[in-house]
């Protein structure tokens, strides 16, 4: 990539379809605007994402994973939020002390009516991990994967 | 009368008496700083039995062997505190049912053997409580600290040297009393969450997602850590969860044997301050 | 091997103008396993969906994909379209390439590459789909409507009309709402209570209507035609099957001087009270905070006058345990506490008052029995002035939304006011008249040309009192010109707001709200009486602000919603559910305890002899509602989630 390019990131998002989902489809639906880098997948729940979904999108290569669901006490499934609470504070300690820096995996919490605060949420992402640059680190171990080990 | 000797007398007692079917010890090792497990289930053999500071190796794991305690007759097991609440974690998440393990407790102090009082896993809430009143304070290791201080980039770099060892040979996974699984999500292929190849990258996502499954349920004996034939510092990892775990959710793994698995429960004013 | 058939609808410009819809498909038409691309004005259209069903015969496809709008539109019309077509819906998937692309990017080709990788991974995921079929459950035909005002009491009539059981739950003491509080209502000026008393009455004595007045929700469980709830009955104090409403005690109490708040202040009440003569039912209740007794340990006047032995100090809450079927959320609103605009001296001058009081004012059955007189003096005001908008439509300091009926009611007001005092003069500032509706602009200009009801274009700065009187500054927009009256009495048109307490509430039902606390229907265009939870429904105010006749329809409309519900013997349901692979599961039961629906099962595997060889955990897919919270737990991976599997997750991700 020539340096006079800007870095675009590529981002993976995993929502609840009942919060964060809706929101994006309001963001959409008033027509705001916001930065292209996300894909997002779309889970029941937040309490449907597993640590092992953020392994995967840094393994398809992406520089930042986001997680975002309903406000705590607003689950529709009750409490599938706090569950999912609990897990990200863990994992989160977890790649940190691996030396997955934090900031490449963002959370939040966006309801169905904060179609305004997802827009915002992927630009200030977006713009985070765009400073932050690519994640070489891991990008190296993809490649090494396709290699043959080494002796 | 030392602890061994009265181990062993208490040892033939119950299994000439019938009490239990197996008592589940120390014996020799290849070399003389090394023990092996000893699984006795005839008074002749209790003589072999082994207590001193170089059983080190938690025995608890040897409980939930296939079949093992299925005729609900009972086993007798040599543990040191960390067993003894491995034995609570395997209770509450329904591997074994606590009253068939008659523990044979103890810890090493220095080079000194101790008894432990007590038979059952429930006598020794006083013992464990104390450990996790101690360990907020307890001083971490230097590697540790080392490690914390660390840039991200640093600490990626130095699990990279270190995971670039693994071989995959899962003895990490076979030494550990928690890791009782019939089968391991590594052993999952539709989909392969994990890559199984030994490529740093498999290994990095294979010693995340134990380090993870572990969370809250580690009690640190060491297994791993001691099992790992390339020397990657587990304990470490595992710590670090088991720090956090204690920081965020006051949880100490193997409190009792009705606790419930952090990970499966809340509290819906948990800490969130990174959720944006 | 996959053969699927990637349908991209331009959807006329929304989608077309930004994403490059040939060069998507052409790309989609070169994946692997993607037998047929193509692309069309409008998928959903019958033409396009046509086009699809044809696609899936001659194709023989085994999955569809539909780049369109966001799943939560269509998903259901093209799984329908599927199904007609002999595929099994379950194999369609919806990628969403206009909320979540056209309609947020700017840039064409950035669109265009997001809305390919979005595809991709569609079509990844649903080449790993499985058939799935609609898990049935049976409905328990009763309905639970919450909230006695008008739009509970026309819903839980409809349903109770039908033949189906209703519960009516009120937290007051008697059904009647907002609506009894009312005088006289617009366009008709036919009498409030006039209109609403006999439908309280006929809903209290109706056979099908179960009425527990006093009372409040204190849990749900469950899911659509199958719900638990648990109602709080607060202690009356007054044995409900013992009280005839005969009022001697009322008469007697000696605490007389409490503020009464159907009311809204202006009058009084006892400690022991109906809130008003015409409650339902007609039993009253002791208000433990001011009764003497209560207070003092001595009293019980009223327990000595009542002929019935029907007062009972010792009464404590108790609760009732309802299987219910679905459920109707009527909770209502409030009004705005006006006190946040100093300048017009609300809650400092006592002639200042809200919409509601005047509407206590001007009620035959209020505190000054119908006579327009000022709360200050009991005089008759000669000059009054109306300030609308008086918290709506005001983003600084109350709230965005218009609140829909107060342009009515002012004009409602200037025409009662000059029908009782003659010769009185009133003065309306106003933002803009807002008289949508069927004989609410001809009722508005009557108020005007009639009743002589001066309108004034513009916002009052303050309020202030001066010799005895109101002095009101503002400003006349329209001569640009400011403009000063001297006033008896002012009326603030105040906003409607959420209950204070909605957004609890609508946790405890797990129903969605908005930023104000208004309940969000499920679509505001198509599904305006439907939540987010199938099997709750809304009517009235609570879902945002409404005149009577709105809610009424709106009332209606949710009972033909339910009443649809109960025509079925047993539901279908969406079969995303969890399963567990016994032969895998390590029996540690964090699943069961995970579960949010209690829906896991420990489950014992016996071998020939009876003999437990292994235990495991089991779903109920009945109760199971698939949020996949215990998938994400299992350590073994033995969990996993239909529509939402490991597979289809892991293709996803690795398929952008």
């Amino acid at each position: 990539m020539p340096m006079s390019e800007t870095f675009e990131p590529e981002i993976i998002a995993f929502v609840c379809t009942y919060c964060t989902y809706a929101g994006a489809d309001l963001a959409g639906t008033s027509r705001l605007k916001y930065a292209p880098n996300v894909r997002i997948i779309r889970l029941p729940c937040t309490g449907r994402i597993s640590p092992m979904f953020i392994l995967k999108a840094l393994q398809k290569g992406a520089d930042g994973v986001l997680i975002s669901g309903c406000h705590p006490g607003d689950c529709h499934f009750t409490h599938g939020n706090y569950h999912a609470r609990r897990r990200w504070m863990v994992f989160r300690a977890l790649l940190d002390f691996i030396g997955i820096p934090p900031e490449r995996v963002k959370y939040s919490w966006i309801s169905a009516a904060e179609g305004v605060k997802f827009a915002e949420f992927i630009n200030s992402v977006t713009e985070d991990i765009r400073k932050l640059g690519p994640f070489e680190q891991y990008s190296q171990l993809i490649e090494q994967t396709q290699a043959p080990a080494s002796l | 009368m030392s602890i061994e000797e009265q181990y062993r007398t208490r040892a033939k007692e119950l299994l000439s008496g019938g009490a239990v079917k197996m008592v589940i010890g120390y014996g020799k090792g290849s070399t003389s700083d090394r023990r092996r497990p000893l699984f006795i289930s005839s008074t002749d053999e209790v003589d072999r039995l082994v207590l001193d500071d170089a059983c080190i190796q938690n025995l608890s794991g040897y409980l939930v062997s296939e079949g093992l305690l299925s005729d609900e007759k009972r086993v007798a097991v040599f543990l040191r505190p960390e067993g003894i609440r491995a034995i609570n974690i395997l209770a509450a998440e329904s591997q074994l049912d606590a009253e068939q393990i008659v523990i044979f407790g103890f810890d090493v102090i220095g080079t000194e053997v101790k008894a432990l009082k007590g038979i059952h896993v429930e006598e020794f809430s006083d013992v464990i409580n104390s450990i996790k009143k101690g360990a907020p304070e307890a001083k971490e290791e230097e590697l540790f600290e080392k490690i914390e201080k660390m840039s991200p980039q640093e600490r990626f770099s130095f699990w990279q040297e270190e995971f670039a060892k693994c071989i995959k040979c899962y003895a990490c996974r076979q030494a550990c009393p928690m890791c009782y699984c019939r089968r391991c999500i590594v052993d999952s292929n539709q989909p392969q969450w994990v890559n199984t190849s030994s490529h740093t990258l498999g290994n990095f996502e294979w010693n995340i997602v134990r380090a993870f499954h572990l969370s809250g349920r580690c009690v640190e004996c060491g297994n791993c850590d001691r099992a790992c034939p390339v020397n990657i510092p587990l304990r470490l990892i595992n710590h670090r969860m088991a720090e956090e775990v204690l920081g965020a959710f006051d949880h100490f793994a193997g409190m009792s044997k009705t606790q419930e698995p952090v990970l499966a429960s809340f509290k819906k004013d948990d800490s969130e301050t990174f959720i944006l | 091997m996959a053969k699927i058939g990637v349908f991209i609808c331009h959807c006329g410009e929304n989608i077309g103008a930004k994403v490059d819809c040939t060069k998507l498909a052409a790309a989609m038409g070169e994946h692997p396993g993607v037998a047929v691309s193509v692309e069309y004005k409008y998928f959903c259209s019958d033409p396009g969906q046509e086009s699809v069903k044809r696609a899936i015969r001659d194709n023989n496809l085994t999955g569809v994909v539909v780049a369109a709008c966001s799943p939560r539109m269509h998903e259901a019309t093209f799984r329908k379209a599927c199904a007609e077509a002999g595929l099994n819906p379950y194999l369609c998937e919806i990628a969403n390439i206009r909320e979540q692309c056209s309609w947020v990017h700017t840039d064409s080709d950035q669109a265009t590459e997001k809305a390919m990788d979005i595809t991709r991974s569609m079509v990844e995921k649903v080449k790993r789909n499985n058939k799935l079929q609609p898990i049935e459950v049976p409905v328990t035909r009763r309905a639970l409507v919450i909230g006695g005002g008008i739009a509970g009491i026309q819903a839980a009539l409809d349903i109770a009309n039908a033949g189906q059981e209703v519960v009516l739950v009120e937290r007051e003491p008697t059904l009647g709402g907002h609506m009894a509080q009312l005088s006289e209502t617009f366009p008709t000026l036919d009498c409030s209570q006039c209109i609403m008393t006999p439908r309280m009455v006929e809903a209290a004595q109706h056979p099908k209507i179960r009425l527990l007045t006093y009372a409040e929700i204190e849990s749900v469980d469950g899911y659509i035609g199958n719900f638990s709830v648990r109602v709080r009955m607060k202690s009356r104090y007054v044995d409900i099957d013992k009280c005839t409403g005969c009022g001697d005690c009322i008469t007697k109490c000696p605490a007389k001087k409490i503020s009464s708040e159907f009311d809204c202040g202006l009058g009084k009440r006892t400690a022991i009270y109906t809130p008003f003569a015409q409650s339902v039912p007609n039993i009253p209740v002791i208000d433990k905070a001011n009764c003497i007794y209560f207070k003092n340990g001595k009293c019980k006047i009223c327990a000595k006058t009542c002929q019935c032995d029907a007062i009972n100090f010792d009464m404590e809450d108790t609760f009732e345990d309802l299987e219910i079927g679905a459920i109707v959320v009527a909770t209502g609103f409030q009004v705005q506490n006006n006190t946040m605009y100093g300048e017009y001296g609300y809650g400092k001058y006592p002639d200042v008052i809200n919409g509601l009081q005047f509407e206590r004012l001007a009620s035959a059955s209020g505190p000054t029995a119908g006579k327009i007189l000022r709360p200050s003096d009991g005089v008759e005001p000669q000059t009054v002035v109306f300030i609308q908008c008086a918290g709506s439509r005001d983003p600084s300091k109350g709230v965005r939304y218009c609140s829909k009926i107060c342009c009515m009611y002012t004009a409602k007001h200037a025409m009662l006011y000059s029908h009782k005092v003659h010769g009185g003069k009133t003065h309306i500032f106003y933002m803009d008249i807002r008289a949508a509706g069927k004989g609410y602009d001809e009722f508005s200009r009557r108020a005007i040309e009639d009743d002589e009801a001066a309108y004034l274009r513009g916002r009052v700065s303050k309020v202030w009192q001066e010799n005895g009187k109101l002095m009101v500054r503002g400003v006349d927009t329209l001569l640009g010109r400011p403009v000063e009256i001297a006033a008896d009495m002012v009326v603030l048109a105040t906003a409607i707001i959420a209950q204070p307490d909605a957004k609890e509430f609508a946790k405890t039902i797990g129903i969605g709200y908005d930023e104000y606390g208004f309940y969000n229907e499920a679509h505001l265009k198509l599904r305006p009486v439907e939540s987010s939870t199938a099997g709750v429904f809304l009517a009235g105010a609570c879902q945002s602000p409404k005149d009577i006749p709105d809610s009424v329809a709106q009332a209606s409309a949710t009972a033909s919603k339910v009443l649809a519900l109960f025509s079925k013997d047993m539901l279908e349901r969406e079969p995303v559910v969890a399963t567990n692979n016994e032969a895998t599961c390590a029996g540690c039961w964090g699943c069961v305890l995970a579960c949010p629906y209690n829906a896991i099962e420990q489950k014992d595997i016996l071998d020939r002899s009876g003999k437990v060889i292994k235990r495991v955990a089991s779903v109920n897919p009945g109760l199971c509602q698939g949020c996949g919270t215990c998938v994400t737990f299992c350590r073994s991976n033995s969990l996993d989630l239909a529509g939402f599997t490991e597979k289809q997750i892991f293709a996803e991700v690795m398929g952008l």
